[in-house]
């Protein structure tokens, strides 16, 4: 068995993310000396948790050629339900338990719902997932029309809390990296590939092209509504409007993370590195204390030019 | 006969101005008054605001390869508080005001275009990040605190009746409407354009100049977004932060209403039209209705869903 | 008892009638050709076989059960493999994920096995390994093989789910002939073990080489079934066209002139070697060899569609610098694609968009005078002999060979002085064939020049005044006068590339 060296066409498409990473990472802690305590470290990984979640979520649907404009709107309806549930059951731990097991199914219908209209009614995904996400932010705001309700102190302490030294956000973040390991090394990873690089080659191959779609579109509602219980934990209450810009953050992790939008190229590791990259950025553009009227232009273009990087990344394995 | 009749009665511009009637008759029932002469201007006036913005995600859909622009709303916003800080409430400084913001939204959209066609960055990932560039550039602008007044010719011009009680907006309205779909059936652009919406390859070595094109609908689309923004500026007179954002689906949603096909190469303005007129019936009639905001987006997503199964279906993989 | 019965199957897409009562019968162990001209139903046929498709009457029988394939997954699980025309492989996936995609092997976990997929991969290519070239690994990126590898590496997919029926639709397109050597050993190693073979392919040497029985079809139906050595060339011809056809010698009616159209000096590209040649006017000049040897790219370049990195091409004279298509067809220089579904027409747009769309982008007028246009087409399309239903109809509602001559036709109108026709006839009907070639006489009767590149060697050396043979990206022989026989451009094709020393 030949070793190959690492040929043009075998450069992982996240590399670019790593480097980005690695100098924002530099960046950040020139410019905020406590960046690489532990405590500040693992704030950065709390506040930065939801939006690697729903990433995670989103990469699968994206490697199939799809995508899912309505899982920041997942993440809200999550949000509100989980918690009006244990409210409104009064706070005790078997509302909890049910508020939890409730979050991730309402996740995975919503999913299986937006999985169904694209790949059995085969509507374009791009439209569809935006009506979708109106419609479930529409189910969100109804369930609790401004934000407030509380969640008992066992949940929020047990999220900003620890187990055996391990920060609990951090043990979330390596859970979500365990299942995309397993993932990526299931036989439906290579069928969710093949649809995105090729979908009519994979259908004559065989492939269960349309259960491969919907399955996709059903983890990317299950990580949403993870990043909804996160929420949930972190900021102890429900809140409608709280996924809104998660949606288009999460399509830029992953394109920053050299995963294409055409399908088949990329994976979550990619997208990890994106989101925290995103989340860096922000603590950068912060802590640089430019005058704040430039910031966001900044920020804007300083984005733009990392998904221009991403998309040549995740292209540029062709000669 | 009957054949000709049923393939008429099935085109999108056909449906669409039925849909108007029925909703037009729909509300009139629910709420004696909603179709006055005075309600309805001021529908059409809403109408042609999306109108405008709808022709240029028209353009950028009906040049293929998943054209899309996601800025226009930051778009239209930065361009009317452009607008109003050129103009402050001057008549002779009005034509100035205008040009400069055009020549801006135009040239914003132009980067989007040059990105699209020579970075070869999907235009869901370009028009994203420059949304956020946009956003960024009103914030350096505004520096946080909206200002500026429209002049008053403007205000009169898009608001004050001519004939028949419509205002000036209307006019401007149907008269971009016109001069759009001339140039879709009879100019070489127009041609150019459904070539490379069709089929960019064939069309670039049939002697089209593919890139030029496509750039130039995504400055265009720039272009038509900064009209709005000064319509917008005209018809509020003040604008506040974020007034561009509610623009940017519906304006998607009217083209696919309009027959527009979401993968480029068929479809025209004038069922962009209707379309713009249908979302504004149906949120007026939601409105009237008296049901509640969760409720009215509720519909409205269910109500995009219903077109997608009549629009918006993508071709089976087994033929 | 035969392993597929077919008969009585209809199929219609929209308006046009595919399938009109279709027969078919494949027994065990034998290879059964499938011919017919383009249009006559036997991809369509193939297509409902292995469940791509489904049928709107008829029955099929495998092994004397009648079956319904909900769509390819079942057909596969019936046993039935198909190697399809447009290849079926996903570009960035590796060759081992492409060859077992579906089947990857597992580990008692369930997950895959990826050395037992590398293993497997490379046990397969070594099949095939003689004839596949370099480059190809287990671990390559399909994306990454030139057009001949893909197509081996499709058949490698095909035969590794050890179907017991396999279809080969156009499996030989792009192969050489050692390539398609190693392939017809396979096939027999599959008759061997009493599998069958549906082979479908337009070369007539290959029907019989490989073939035991042949079946001819026309329009949607079955015309003639036979043993292969029951039956002649040209009875099989006469039955996919319908009457009796000349003979395939054709000579060319005109002399070229003396005037040099286009001059081409040391042209260098990616898979081009120091190619030059002089084109006169009124002169056919042909491409031949091997497939994939450089007769596309030197079209392409020349029309501006392939960067080049050396080299100098001068029209009538002039020096041009072929930087782009629109520069190149300012100097009247015209290009059409074989390729016509992905490079010639826009299917979705009338007609009448697809004739004029290169005379608006010569003239570079801003509006369009439909009537004026109408009228300068008019003549070309009479002379084309284009039949259609309005030019305001969609082009993909065209015969195949009707929208090839929508995008000859649509250069025509622009009056070229040189015309470069890559490989025009594939997958045309007889008929359109003859109308074309009888076009291009005309032409060069006006003086225009034309350099033809064709997969057809009977085609390309009864209709060219001059055949350039290419090896390797280079010309190795020029064929001219008597020269020009097949087995003159199969030695030449088959010599060694001249040592670059010699310049």
């Amino acid at each position: 068995m030949a070793m190959r060296g690492l040929a043009a066409g075998q450069r992982p498409p996240y590399l670019m993310a790593v480097a980005v990473f690695v100098v924002l990472c530099v960046v950040n802690a020139i410019l905020q000396p406590t960046f690489l305590r532990f405590g500040v470290a693992a704030s950065n990984v709390a506040a930065f948790l939801p939006m690697i979640l729903v990433a995670v979520g989103q990469t699968y649907v994206v490697l199939a050629s799809d995508i899912d404009l309505s899982a920041g709107a997942i993440v809200s309806l999550v949000n509100v339900a989980v918690v009006s549930i244990i409210d409104g059951m009064g706070g005790t731990g078997p509302s909890i338990a049910l508020g939890l097991a409730t979050g991730l199914a309402l996740g995975l219908v919503c999913g299986l719902f937006n999985g169904m209209c694209v790949a059995v009614l085969r509507f374009q995904p791009i439209v569809t997932t935006f009506a979708t996400g109106i419609v479930f932010a529409g189910v969100a705001l109804w369930i609790l029309p401004e934000a407030g309700k509380q969640v008992p102190p066992a949940v929020y302490q047990a999220y900003a809390g620890a187990v055996l030294g391990v920060p609990t956000v951090v043990l979330i973040l390596l859970g979500a990296i365990a299942f995309a390991v397993f993932a990526g090394r299931t036989p439906f990873y290579h069928a969710l590939r093949a649809t995105g690089g090729n979908m009519q080659a994979a259908y004559q191959t065989g492939v269960p092209v349309g259960a491969v779609r919907i399955g996709a579109y059903t983890i990317s509602g299950l990580f949403a509504a993870l990043a909804g219980l996160a929420l949930v934990g972190e900021t102890a209450s429900g809140d409608p409007l709280i996924g809104g810009a998660l949606t288009l953050s999460s399509v830029t992790a992953v394109v920053l993370g050299g995963t294409a939008l055409k399908g088949c190229v990329g994976g979550v590791t990619g997208s990890i590195l994106g989101a925290f990259i995103l989340g860096l950025i922000n603590n950068v553009i912060f802590f640089a204390q430019l005058p704040f009227e430039w910031q966001g232009l900044i920020q804007g273009l300083i984005i733009l030019t990392a998904l221009a990087g991403g998309v040549v990344m995740a292209r540029g394995r062709q000669g | 006969m009957g054949a000709a009749i049923l393939a008429w009665l099935r085109k999108p511009l056909t449906i669409a101005m039925l849909a108007i009637v029925m909703l037009l008759v729909a509300g009139e029932l629910l709420s004696p008054g909603f179709a006055s002469q005075r309600q309805i201007i001021t529908l059409l006036k809403v109408a042609a605001l999306l109108g405008v913005v709808a022709a240029g995600q028209n353009l950028v859909i009906l040049g293929g390869r998943e054209g899309i622009d996601l800025s226009v709303g930051g778009i239209i916003s930065f361009s009317a508080f452009l607008a109003g800080n050129l103009m402050q409430q001057q008549n002779a400084l009005l034509l100035q005001g205008v040009a400069l913001v055009l020549l801006a939204s135009f040239g914003i959209g132009l980067v989007s275009g040059l990105g699209v066609t020579l970075l070869r960055i999907p235009p869901l990932v370009m028009t994203l990040g420059m949304l956020g560039v946009a956003q960024g550039g009103l914030v350096l602008l505004t520096r946080g605190v909206p200002s500026g007044r429209a002049a008053p010719l403007l205000t009169t011009i898009v608001n004050q009746p001519l004939i028949l009680g419509l205002p000036g907006i209307v006019f401007i309205w149907v008269l971009i409407g016109v001069a759009l779909t001339l140039m879709l059936r009879r100019t070489t652009f127009g041609f150019n354009v459904y070539a490379i919406g069709t089929n960019e390859a064939a069309a670039a070595l049939a002697g089209v100049p593919a890139r030029r094109t496509r750039a130039l609908l995504f400055a265009l689309s720039g272009l038509f977004a900064g009209v709005t923004g000064i319509l917008l500026l005209g018809y509020t007179e003040y604008v506040f932060v974020g007034a561009g954002d509610q623009y940017m689906l519906p304006s998607i949603i009217a083209v696919v209403i309009g027959g527009t096909s979401l993968a480029g190469g068929s479809g025209g303005y004038a069922g962009t039209m209707a379309g713009a007129v249908v979302l504004v019936l149906l949120q007026s009639i939601l409105t009237t209705l008296n049901i509640p905001p969760p409720g009215r987006q509720i519909v409205f997503g269910v109500t995009l869903l219903a077109l997608m199964l009549l629009y918006g279906r993508q071709r089976r993989l087994r033929g | 008892m035969p392993i597929l019965q077919a008969s009585g199957v209809r199929k219609q897409f929209g308006g046009v009638v595919a399938l009109a009562g279709a027969q078919f019968t494949l027994e065990p162990g034998e290879v059964h050709a499938l011919i017919g001209s383009n249009g006559c139903g036997k991809s369509t046929l193939c297509k409902i076989i292995a469940g791509a498709v489904a049928a709107d009457a008829g029955r099929l029988l495998l092994d004397g059960r009648e079956v319904s394939f909900a769509g390819p997954r079942q057909a596969a699980a019936a046993g039935i493999g198909v190697f399809y025309q447009d290849l079926s492989l996903i570009p960035e996936m590796t060759v081992a994920e492409n060859i077992f995609l579906g089947r990857e092997p597992r580990a008692p976990s369930g997950l895959v096995n990826r050395v037992a997929l590398r293993e497997a991969a490379d046990a397969a290519l070594a099949q095939l390994r003689d004839v596949l070239g370099a480059g190809v690994s287990a671990d390559a990126r399909v994306a990454e093989l030139s057009a001949d590898q893909c197509q081996l590496v499709e058949a490698l997919k095909v035969l590794a789910a050890d179907p017991r029926v396999v279809i080969f639709d156009e499996a030989t397109a792009a192969l050489d002939r050692n390539q398609v050597a190693a392939l017809f050993e396979r096939i027999r190693a599959l008759k061997a073990q009493g599998r069958a073979v549906i082979f479908i392919t337009h070369r007539m040497d290959e029907v019989f080489e490989i073939g035991d029985r042949v079946t001819v079809m026309r329009n949607g139906a079955t015309v003639l079934t036979s043993p292969i050595g029951e039956t002649t060339r040209d009875a099989l011809v006469t039955a996919m066209v319908g009457d009796a056809v000349a003979a395939h010698a054709r000579r060319r009616r005109h002399a070229p002139g003396a005037a040099v159209a286009l001059q081409a000096t040391g042209l260098s590209a990616a898979k081009l070697e120091d190619v030059s040649f002089e084109l006169r006017r009124g002169e056919i000049l042909g491409l031949g060899g091997l497939h994939g040897q450089g007769q596309s790219d030197l079209l392409r370049a020349l029309f501006g569609a392939l960067p080049l990195r050396r080299g100098t091409v001068q029209v009538d004279g002039q020096p041009l610098n072929p930087y782009g298509p629109r520069a190149v067809m300012r100097r009247s220089v015209a290009y059409v694609s074989g390729d016509r579904a992905r490079f010639g027409v826009m299917a979705i747009r009338p007609i009448f968009e697809n004739l004029v769309i290169s005379l608006l982008a010569r003239d570079r007028r801003w509006t369009v005078a439909r009537r004026r246009l109408e009228g300068v087409i008019a003549p070309f399309i009479e002379r084309l002999k284009l039949k259609f239903s309005s030019l305001r109809a969609a082009v993909s509602e065209l015969s195949g060979g009707n929208q090839q001559k929508v995008v000859i036709g649509r250069w025509l109108a622009t009056r070229p002085g040189v015309l470069l026709l890559d490989d025009p006839t594939k997958g045309i009907d007889i008929q359109t064939k003859e109308d074309l070639y009888a076009t291009m006489d005309e032409l060069c009767s006006q003086g225009v020049s034309i350099v033809l590149h064709s997969s057809d060697d009977e085609e390309l050396l009864a209709v060219a005044d001059r055949v350039l043979v290419f090896n390797g990206g280079r010309v190795v022989a020029e064929l001219s006068g008597e020269q020009r026989t097949r087995f003159a451009l199969y030695q030449a094709a088959y010599a060694a590339a001249r040592p670059a020393a010699a310049a």
